[in-house]
């Protein structure tokens, strides 16, 4: 649909006539600065204003507005260009590809033309070696390669060429771009595929009188099958197996075995001896073995084309929240002027105005104006929330009802929104281990094939020649390194877009593996167990209603901003109890009247002092009050009426997320700084197998150590920098949305909706890819030690060779697709 | 059997046929969305779709 070309000022110097504004009709300024791709041409803007409306409508989906429309675009607010664009020009819109780390740039491109696990390895080689590449990592699943490269020796227009230069294409990454690249890819994988089943089963149709009574086919009728026969395998060559041969003729010139090359080989050998017979040479045909091979072996490419777009729309769901324009408030609060600015632009200390049903352009604070936020993309938690002058909003929360102005704190890469999908990116860019092992023993098998098929081709060449291209053939045929070059990546990829479905990113690709084998995992308490904010836990109010109590607690602490009143106003039934007279005594409490009665409400002495000692009743529930909790008491003249018992909550799913992990076979441990008495109290409660208080960061990790020592792999999830180290010693780091950057930054998996239920999923998940990839390896052997001595020794026909290696195919990566489905109880 | 010298290219012709049919068929996005219109048949508030689709970021 559209991409950015970002201009150097030279090059475009060089091509841009004078012209007018694509948008507002304003001349354009010599040289052009501002290109954009809309429809089939680049067009040029006077001003980074007309090119941010003109990439809105087009991001849309709207650009048929400019074929459609009569007049020219709304001018844009006047924008000093020199002010707000000048000299910056090529850094404001690479904001949105590069991210600069001191004088490195690293942008995301986007690749078409990838066709299998092994273009990854040519990609990444092939950029390594450009001048200046610091870094090259290429990921099959979303089709993205993520570039690192010094500014002062190469360049992205440079980068671009380049891999246009191995016959890919690269663009710079855009979402709109992405989702019509998938759309075509998939046409065209299905068209493909399609033709080849309707060819093979007419083909097929010809074949069967041939091997059911080749006695009663007159020699002109059996001309007559052929040549239909050619004429539809004619299209299935050229059009359905073109794939395979841009694959296999990308692996020659690069000089490698990749799987499409035993496969093209086949195929070739066999459609030249079958025309060569057809044409007047005679003997046999395998047009048959050909249209069904190339069929067959299409529906299981089609079907990992599906999983992979699939774990790849997943992975991108996060990345496209991130709103690309904002619109920045120049002299708020004196006037309430705006201007559309890119959201990377912004700086700390912006005010943006954020209108209904807009994205949060950066984090920050709502200085005006009352509405609901959404932030499911960030927490999975599609309901919205209240967001008033003093609250926080995120980058990419959806508002929903009422226009916002908000304070930006961090803006561009300095958001959480911009750490997750840096996050999800770094993690999808990179294959696990066992998916590389996997592909270099293909390219070893492959080549090993290929001799075999020259060894054995001479063999029956001498011994008997008119078998040796039918054998030659079933041999290149029959043998299936799909498990290893087809079926391990997609299976990861599906399992990645499982787990991201569930809000759980795999920041490492080996954390899933080690994952796998998990056999400990050891939590930190406060902030990871427990929400590290109080919360009512109990109201002990023997003499009147509870509900009543806290309508007047809650009154009372209406006046203080305290987190003690915060946890009350928090659970208190109805707002239509207030107070009046209401002072507030630092550090004691809050006196006031409620319903023309005094009360007072703060520590047990201060409302002593005014209520008299307590009943005996309330006294001997205050005794069974665990150490660590507050109490906050509550009376009138009366005397005391109610006792509220506040603790830090634990998170609702901490429970749960125990009892699964023992369910799993995984033992539980609690590390805590808190005190021995209060961690084993929090142990017991949630049901954790060992906890242990008092420890110092170092002593975590020795505590790991120590279990590592005797052959547990550990998992540790903590939150803070007080985990760092314990972080760092465990197999697996795991931490929360809400944590630390930090403590996200280091860890290996992120659960991003700080639900810990989502662990023990995550690693029921985890075993069950690395147990599909093991039933994938463990089938191919199989299938391959039976098949290719068959093959070799003569054993199997051409038509058989062909149906046994894209069914095996098929199976792998049909197999390795369950890996995409999300484990519901582990 | 001479009937075979008509019916054969027949074949091929309706093979020929069928694929170009699929082909516009694909490409004219009749498989993009294989769930979708499913549903869509069951929801008739063609008014708010329209909404929420204009909407979307």
């Amino acid at each position: 649909m559209a991409s950015i070309v970002v201009a150097d000022g030279h090059e475009a110097a060089a091509t841009a006539p004078a012209q007018r504004c694509f948008h507002c009709g304003d001349a354009v300024p010599a040289p052009s600065r501002w290109q954009w791709q809309v429809g089939d041409a680049a067009r040029h803007f006077c001003c980074g204003g007309c090119l941010a409306i003109s990439q809105t409508i087009d991001a849309a989906g709207l650009a048929a507005y400019y074929g459609r429309r009569t007049g020219a675009g709304a001018t844009p607010p006047a924008i000093d260009e020199e002010r707000d664009w000048g000299g910056s020009d090529a850094d404001a819109l690479r904001a949105r590809f590069a991210r600069r780390d001191a004088d490195e740039l690293e942008a995301s491109l986007l690749i078409d033309g990838m066709s299998c696990g092994a273009c990854v390895w040519l990609l990444e080689s092939w950029l390594s070696r450009q001048p200046g590449v610091a870094h090259a990592s290429v990921n099959f699943a979303t089709r993205r390669a993520r570039v690192r490269w010094r500014t002062s020796e190469g360049s992205l227009a440079r980068l671009l060429a380049s891999v246009r230069a191995i016959g890919y294409a690269a663009h710079p990454y855009d979402p709109a771009r992405r989702e019509s690249m998938a759309r075509r890819e998939r046409r065209a994988s299905l068209s493909r595929t399609a033709v080849a089943l309707l060819a093979m089963m007419q083909v097929m149709m010809f074949a069967v009188p041939t091997y059911v009574a080749s006695d009663d086919v007159a020699p002109a009728q059996q001309a007559l099958f052929d040549w239909a026969s050619l004429v539809l395998t004619m299209p299935v060559l050229v059009y359905s197996a073109a794939p395979l041969w841009r694959g296999a003729l990308r692996d020659l010139a690069m000089r490698r075995l990749g799987m499409d090359v035993p496969i093209v080989l086949g195929l070739a050998a066999a459609f030249g001896a079958s025309a060569w017979s057809t044409l007047g040479g005679g003997g046999p045909v395998y047009y048959d073995s050909v249209t069904m091979f190339v069929a067959l072996l299409l529906v299981a490419r089609h079907a990992e084309l599906v999983a992979r777009h699939r774990a790849g729309e997943a992975i991108e769901r996060v990345a496209r929240a991130r709103p690309a324009i904002a619109e920045r408030l120049v002299d708020w609060p004196r006037t309430s002027v705006g201007e559309s600015v890119e959201a990377a632009s912004l700086v700390p200390g912006d005010r943006v105005l954020v209108r209904p049903g807009a994205g949060v352009p950066a984090d920050g604070v709502v200085v005006e104006g009352r509405s609901h936020v959404e932030e499911a993309v960030l927490t999975g938690e599609s309901r919205p929330r209240a967001a008033g002058v003093g609250d926080a909003v995120l980058e990419g929360a959806i508002n929903r009802e009422g226009a916002l102005v908000v304070r930006v704190d961090a803006a561009g890469d300095a958001t959480r929104l911009a750490g997750v999908v840096r996050l999800v990116e770094a993690a999808a860019a990179e294959r696990p281990r066992v998916a590389r092992v996997a592909d270099r023993i293909a390219h070893a098998f492959v080549g090993a094939l290929l001799l075999l098929a020259i060894v054995v081709g001479a063999y029956w060449h001498a011994v008997e020649p008119s078998l040796a291209l039918p054998i030659v053939f079933a041999l290149l045929v029959v043998s299936c390194p799909c498990a290893l070059s087809l079926a391990t990546p997609a299976t990861f990829a599906a399992a990645a877009g499982a787990l991201s479905r569930m809000q759980v990113v795999a920041a490492r690709p080996d954390a899933l593996e080690t994952l796998a084998r998990v056999s400990d995992v050891v939590f930190d308490k406060t902030g990871t167990l427990t929400q590290g904010r109080l919360r009512l836990v109990a109201t002990h109010a023997p003499a009147v209603d509870v509900a009543a109590a806290l309508a007047r607690a809650a009154a009372l602490e209406a006046f203080s901003e305290h987190p003690l009143a915060r946890a009350l106003r928090d659970c208190a039934p109805d707002a239509a109890t207030t107070a009046a007279r209401v002072i507030v005594h630092t550090g004691q409490g809050i006196e006031g009247e409620v319903g023309g009665t005094p009360y007072r409400i703060g520590s047990l002495p201060f409302v002593e002092a005014l209520a008299g000692p307590m009943g005996a009743v309330l006294a001997a529930r205050l005794a069974s009050i665990p150490p660590q909790a507050t109490v906050v008491a509550l009376g009138s003249v009366a005397g005391v009426e109610a006792l509220f018992v506040l603790d830090d909550a634990e998170r609702e799913t901490a429970g749960e997320a125990i009892a699964r992990l023992h369910a799993l076979g995984v033992r539980t441990h609690i590390l805590s700084g808190d005190s021995a008495r209060a961690v084993a109290a929090w142990s017991q409660r949630l049901g954790a197998g060992e906890a242990r208080g008092g420890c110092s960061p170092s002593d975590k990790r020795q505590a790991i150590a120590d279990l590592q020592a005797h052959g547990a792999v550990v998992a540790m999830i903590g939150d803070g920098v007080n985990d760092a180290p314990g972080l760092a010693q465990a197999q697996v780091s795991v931490s929360l949305g809400s944590a630390a950057p930090l403590a996200q930054w280091t860890a290996d998996i992120v659960v991003l909706s700080d639900d810990l239920s989502r662990l023990p999923l995550a690693i029921a998940q985890a075993r069950r890819t690395l147990s599909i990839v093991r039933q994938n390896l463990g089938w191919a052997f199989a299938y391959n030690a039976v098949a290719i001595p068959a093959a070799a020794l003569g054993l199997v026909t051409p038509l058989l060779a062909a149906a046994g290696m894209s069914l095996s195919s098929l199976a792998v990566v049909l197999n390795a697709l369950r890996a995409g489905r999300a484990v519901r109880r582990p | 059997m001479e009937v075979m010298i008509v019916l054969i290219p027949l074949s091929v012709a309706l093979v020929a046929l069928v694929g170009a049919v699929f082909w516009w068929s694909v490409n004219n996005g009749q498989f993009d969305d294989l769930e979708g219109p499913a549903h869509r048949i069951l929801a008739d508030d063609d008014g708010a779709r329209a909404s929420d689709r204009s909407s979307a970021p």
